[in-house]
């Protein structure tokens, strides 16, 4: 019986194919139009998180800052908003199972290496062994610092891939490079530091326009020894990153109670601990992306709205043409029920083919817009099954109305219609 | 509540059919029909255009419902029946010959043979047998796939009488079948339906305002202005 009307609505589609197709149109471009802005707000959003995930999804930033940002602040406030060394190594005792590593940085200017007629401007970063881990730096060649060389601060340094090929030409020595030290100009005052490693350039963390020649490349020092150039060895800030299976987010919280107890004397009322997740900004970011996504499909769907109201006006009209054939029908013995399932068959399936189509189009519109606006093309498979489903549920809802007409046709009055 | 004999298929009481009831154009088109038909009869009901005829074929398919009086068909009283159980009646025991024929357009003729085997939810399969040996019946085996469009009147009609057919109904209501055809086309469509009355002795009620059609059949029920005139029993029928 479904077969039947399926087959029979089929034929009633093709006997008028341009006004089939005319009633399509309105479903196409509707559809059409929500599965390219489907695809595109998903291609963004997926890229928005990507970037943000390069960043480590896993970590957590730590941080003390006022409850009011427009108090003054004394001299004495500002050793509130320190952490001590030893707050660290009681956090990392305290939650051994779910810190990986803890990342501490200090910047030590920026300077400029020239050797023989080669020059690279670098800027000096003094970092603790976790600052690898969180920034997901990975060496080409070499070796991160040894213990000794966080204790002791010594003067050793991890160079980037691009600083070596300039300095060293692009056919450079990997070997060769570890060991040889190099003096950096900071300021007009020297410094010798023997090269241990080098790592791979992201990049990413080239500017916009690309890399050009002269642009800095950063330079890792232990944090010990960036302490001794600035004469400082004050943390304001570090980076936490959880083990895998650990839920960043629950943990940020977590910690927060711990530190905010741990120094809740030099806090006060003034003060408080922030741990903010990577991932709840990721989580935020991905969120914000999806409801504007969804707004502007919410407007998108107007289109099918209007291309629905269209199928009901070609439901009508058809059903007013064949209305001595709704007749016949009846007198053959038609339930009412059956002429219902006949027109809403063909208004389903008007909706359904117009939907197929929609989504094809669609597809090809937001890959290309998504390409063309700098994005990998994203499919939203969420967002074809919906609209299969919803171009249906149109077809349902705007073929009801004149297939419940037809069905409740009186037989005489059908048969004479002329 | 009268006892019905049992050979009696189709049983009328006091039929009158109005319409614009309620406004000053208020037209009451039958006056009060009664009429019996038996199994097995072939009925011939005549009367000049206008004269309630029709109504009174549409009341009897049960494709209109009276204004008053009442209708038995097969014992069922048709004026208690539901919407649903009026189509479940015509699709089971009435085959309607329609004088245009009233061919579902686009479809085959053995589709169109099919359809009120289909309504009445037999398998695909049995439905295909069926149609084509109804179609050979009627002499209509060579053009099952043809559509409508591609048959003439007269093939038409005989795709009609296959259809009215399908279902084994108890009776088949044949209104005008020949008014649309040339009288050689006719003949071939009236041999049809003695055919079957003779063959198969179906219950045929004919309508038709023509008094040399009504001459063949066996029994002449006659209406003019809405009321039932003259019923003959027809020596010259075939019987």
């Amino acid at each position: 019986m479904l077969l039947e009307n399926c087959k029979l609505a089929l034929s009633s589609i093709k006997a008028n194919k341009m006004r089939s197709f005319l009633t399509m149109l309105g479903i196409i471009i509707g559809v059409a139009a929500v599965i390219a802005i489907m695809t595109v707000g998903n291609s963004m959003t997926k890229s928005v998180v990507q970037q943000l995930q390069s960043y480590g999804a896993k970590n957590i930033y730590v941080g003390i800052s006022p409850m009011d940002w427009n108090a003054e602040l004394s001299e004495a406030d500002d050793e509130a908003m320190k952490f001590q060394p030893e707050t660290i190594h009681k956090l990392v005792e305290k939650f051994p199972d779910q810190i990986e590593a803890v990342s501490v940085d200090s910047g030590a200017g920026s300077g400029e290496v020239r050797i023989d007629n080669s020059t690279a401007k670098v800027n000096i970063n003094g970092v603790s062994a976790g600052y690898f881990v969180s920034n997901q730096i990975k060496l080409e060649s070499g070796n991160y610092f040894t213990d000794y060389a966080y204790e002791k601060g010594t003067n050793t340094a991890i160079v980037s891939t691009k600083f070596a090929e300039k300095i060293f030409g692009a056919a450079y020595d990997a070997s060769d490079v570890c060991g040889k030290e190099v003096e950096v100009n900071i300021n007009d005052e020297y410094t010798t530091f023997t090269v241990v490693g080098i790592y791979k350039q992201k990049e990413n963390e080239m500017s916009f326009g690309g890399y050009s020649g002269d642009q800095s490349t950063n330079m890792y020092i232990p944090l010990k020894t960036a302490w001794n150039m600035n004469h400082d060895d004050t943390i304001y800030s570090m980076e936490v990153v959880v083990k895998e299976g650990v839920d960043a987010v629950s943990f940020a919280t977590e910690m927060q109670d711990y530190l905010t107890t741990l120094k809740a004397s030099s806090l006060g009322e003034k003060f408080m601990v922030d741990c903010y997740s990577n991932q709840s900004m990721i989580t935020e970011s991905t969120n914000s992306m999806k409801s504007m996504t969804m707004a502007i499909s919410l407007i998108a769907a107007i289109a099918l709205i209007v291309g629905g109201i269209g199928v009901m006006n070609i439901m009508t009209v058809s059903i007013t043409e064949r209305t001595r054939e709704i007749g016949t029908r009846k007198a053959l013995g038609a339930q009412d029920s059956m002429i219902m399932l006949q027109f809403i068959s063909e208004a389903i399936i008007i909706c359904l083919i117009g939907g197929i189509i929609g989504i094809v189009v669609g597809l090809v519109i937001g890959h290309f817009g998504a390409n063309a606006m700098g994005y990998e093309a994203q499919i939203s498979i969420s967002s074809i099954y919906i609209s299969v489903l919803f171009s249906m549920a149109i077809g349902v809802f705007f073929g009801y109305s004149p297939a419940k007409h037809a069905a409740k046709m009186n037989p005489i009055d059908a048969l004479r219609y002329e | 509540m009268e006892t019905f004999r049992n050979d009696i298929l189709l049983h009328t009481e006091g039929i009158t059919k109005s319409y614009y009831i309620g406004t000053p154009n208020e037209l009451e088109i039958l006056h009060g029909i009664n009429l019996d038909v038996k199994k097995g009869e072939f009925v011939s009901i005549v009367g000049q255009s206008g004269s309630g005829k029709s109504t009174l074929m549409n009341i009897l398919g049960i494709l209109d419902r009276p204004t008053s009086g009442n209708y038995f068909l097969d014992g069922i009283d048709i004026g208690k029946a539901k919407n649903k159980e009026l189509a479940t009646l015509r699709n089971k025991h009435i085959g309607f010959v329609f004088q245009t024929y009233n061919l579902i357009a686009r479809t085959s003729a053995l589709k169109n043979v099919e359809m009120p085997m289909l309504y009445a939810g037999m398998s695909a399969g049995e439905r295909r047998d069926k149609a084509m040996s109804l179609l050979e019946m009627v002499g209509m085996e060579e053009r099952m796939k043809h559509t409508p469009d591609e048959l003439s009147g007269g093939q038409k009609q005989r795709v009609a009488i296959a259809r009215a057919m399908a279902n084994d109904p108890d009776i088949i209501l044949a209104d005008e079948p020949t008014g649309a055809l040339d009288s050689g086309t006719g003949r071939l469509v009236m041999d049809i339906f003695h055919r079957l009355h003779e063959e198969q002795n179906k219950t045929i009620v004919l309508i038709t305002h023509s008094n040399e059609l009504a001459g063949e059949t066996p029994r002449i029920v006659t209406i003019s202005d809405g009321n039932i005139i003259k019923e003959v029993i027809n020596k010259e029928g075939v019987a």
